[in-house]
This record gives C-alpha cells, sequence and structure tokens, in this order.
C-alpha cells in the first residue's frame, strides 16, 4: 500500500510551507523540519542566514527513533508520552513537537534563539498546520504505480547493482 | 507501508536487515555503502557501542533515481541482534516494507536463527504485520566458516516448506550482498504496483 504520512500537496503544501517561513521568522531558528514518524523527510525549510543544513535524511532518521524511543521510556514508566522534546547543546538545539498521530514538528535553533521563543513558536505551528490540513480541500493526486513503473524502477536496480556484481564475479 | 511524498515527488521504502547477533547485518550494510556510487547514496548512520556492536540501528539511504518523474529511495535499516535489545528492534520494524534475514552459518547459531526469526513474527505482530504479507528473503551468511552448517539443514529450519528465496553469502568479502537486497526490493515494488 501507499501512503501519503501527510496530506500536503497543492495548495496545502503552500499554506504549511508559508508557516513553516513564519515560524523561523519569529522564532529566530535555522531549520523546521516535518518528519514522517517512520524517519522520512517529508517538508523542510532553512533561514536565509543558516548555514548548510546536515544531511536531512540522517537528522530525520535520528529524530524519529529519538522521539519513539523517549516514547517507550515514557511508557515503561508508566506514562503516555513526555510532553517536551527538547536538547540543548553549547551552539545548537533542537525542538521537537507531535503533528497529529503520524509526523513530527523539528525545529532546529543556535544560542541566537530563545529557547521558550521556539518553544512558543513551534506549537503555534503546529496548530496553525493542523488547521491547514484538517480544511484542506486538495484532492489527492491521482498517481498510479503499475507495473510498467515497478519494471522501469527494477532496472535502476539492477543498474546500480549489476555493474558491482560483475566485478566480483 | 511505503510512504509517497507529493511534494518532493519521492516514493520511499524501509527495508529491514533482522537476524540474531553478529549474523552480519551491519556488515551487509557497510560493503553496500562501499559498492555503491557517491551519487546513489547518503550518509550512513551507525548508533554501536564502544565495541562496535549495534545499540540501536545502521541506517543507509539509496537513491534509484527517477522513473514517471518520481524518484524511489530506499531506507535501509539494521537492528541490533543482541537478545536484550528487543525494544529497539520492535521500533525499528515500524512502517517496514521488506525484510532481509541474515542467518548465520556457524552450527553453535542454529538455535539463535530459529529464535530471532520467531521474535521477528513476533515484533511484527505489534504492527499487525506478518511475513506472509511482507516481502521478505534470507540471506544464509558466513559460508566460508569451516564447520559452516549445510544450507539445506538452515533452510529446513527457518523455511521448510521452501517459499522464500534464500542468497548464500560471504559479507565480509562481498560475497552475496547485493542479491538478496535487489530481491527483496523488487518484492516491494512488485507489491506496491499490485496495490494501487
Amino acid at each position: 500500500m501507499l501512503e501519503p504520512s501527510l496530506e500536503l500537496y497543492g495548495e496545502t503544501y503552500d499554506k504549511v510551507d508559508k508557516l513553516l517561513n513564519d515560524l523561523l521568522a519569529k522564532s529566530h531558528a535555522r531549520y523546521a523540519m516535518i518528519v514522517d514518524r517512520k524517519g522520512f523527510v517529508l517538508m523542510h525549510t532553512r533561514a536565509l542566514w543558516a548555514p548548510k543544513p546536515p544531511s536531512l535524511d540522517s537528522l530525520a532518521t535520528l529524530v524519529a527513533s529519538n522521539y519513539s524511543a523517549n516514547a517507550a521510556i515514557a511508557q515503561l514508566l508508566g506514562e503516555n508520552g513526555f510532553k517536551e522534546t527538547v536538547q540543548q547543546g553549547d551552539d545548537v538545539g533542537t525542538y521537537l513537537e507531535e503533528l497529529g498521530d503520524k509526523a513530527l514538528l523539528v525545529t532546529v535553533f543556535d544560542k541566537s534563539a530563545a529557547l521558550g521563543r521556539v518553544k512558543l513558536f513551534t506549537k503555534k505551528a503546529v496548530e496553525e498546520i493542523r488547521m491547514v490540513i484538517s480544511n484542506s480541500s486538495d484532492e489527492v493526486p491521482d498517481v498510479s504505480f503499475d507495473t510498467n513503473w515497478s519494471n522501469s524502477t527494477g532496472a535502476l536496480i539492477d543498474g546500480l547493482f549489476e555493474v558491482k556484481d560483475d566485478e566480483h564475479n | 507501508m511505503s510512504t509517497i511524498n507529493f511534494s518532493a515527488r519521492e516514493i520511499n521504502f524501509k527495508i529491514v536487515y533482522y537476524g540474531p547477533g553478529l549474523s552480519g547485518k551491519t556488515t551487509n550494510l557497510k560493503r553496500i555503502y562501499d559498492q555503491v556510487p557517491a551519487e546513489s547514496k547518503g550518509e550512513m548512520v551507525s548508533l554501536a557501542t564502544e565495541d562496535e556492536r549495534t545499540l540501536f540501528f545502521d541506517f543507509l539511504p539509496l537513491d534509484l533515481g527517477k522513473v514517471n518523474g518520481f524518484k524511489t529511495r530506499f531506507h535501509l535499516y539494521t537492528v541490533p541482534g543482541q537478545v536484550f535489545y528487543n525494544s529497539s528492534r520492535k521500533l525499528i520494524l515500524r512502517g517496514v516494507d521488506g525484510v532481509v534475514f541474515v542467518a548465520d552459518s556457524a552450527p553453535n547459531r542454529l538455535r539463535a536463527n530459529a529464535e530471532s526469526l520467531r521474535n521477528l513474527r513476533e515484533n511484527l505482530k505489534e504492527y499487525n504485520l506478518s511475513l506472509n504479507e511482507i516481502p521478505y528473503v534470507i540471506q544464509i551468511n558466513k559460508r566460508d566458516l569451516e564447520n559452516a552448517l549445510p544450507v539445506e539443514m538452515i533452510r529446513q529450519v527457518l523455511d521448510p516448506s521452501s517459499s522464500v528465496d534464500f542468497y548464500e553469502a560471504i559479507a565480509e568479502q562481498f560475497k552475496g550482498v547485493f542479491e538478496p537486497l535487489r530481491s527483496v526490493s523488487k518484492l516491494v515494488l512488485e507489491k506496491l504496483a499490485q496495490t494501487t
């Protein structure tokens, strides 16, 4: 089966993108990223002044795994979950909020941003994004992944691995 | 369940390498990382203990390229094999699309192989999944061991009905590493094509 984790396309995508940019402008954070709870990046945005971000795949995977691990710890301790996930280093920190039951909103900030502002505007952004998604009237784009697609993609897999197989045979 | 990202025009799949401790799951990912061209792979992330045993997971993203305007990406994960890390294994299985089960050929690991497969079935149940519906293949690793068990014996224990594809491997030497990944990836693609 195919699952869009959040309905982020068409006009909804543009609205959410604007909300993420507003979040960065108001909180003075570096990056904002919406991550699927399985660890896939769904959307991200970066402040104009911010340095190039690290690998987004790695960041998303670690954030989602860390969230899952924290949720498991909370359950072990008899809690439904922990209310906040904040990490702060000497220079950079992350703040995470749940976005519905399938995604997470992660804000990465540095010492030029006050944690209180980051928390406030991230929470606000989560509410606004939820509203935008629940009011969305965009139709799911019509895509089909048929046998032709799977054969063509299978050929890409062969192409990626064939050369190496030859080298080792 | 594969994830589609319409805005980035990407389809993402999650493949998990499962198996008993020290069977060679991390070695598989390391060899794949070594061999895949730079433009087709991302950073490899390993959360390991000081003595290089997997503590949480290893992660390697692969980028296949575009078909019909959609980029296809595979995220490869390993789980920690040691028995006491079961909570971590469960977490990694969330959203899994395909499994490569890495079995160990050593005689004293036959029981560990069987136990790990049983554990995989149990953990999948937590997500209402079963090995009957998820594409999976078995790699029998460490075929270079002097006292390696016969493949048929391992197969009898892990898949007595011979319903799953088996691949012999010496992952350390990059033998039999790509084949199971290629096989499970194609099964995952076929499954998606059948359901959309």
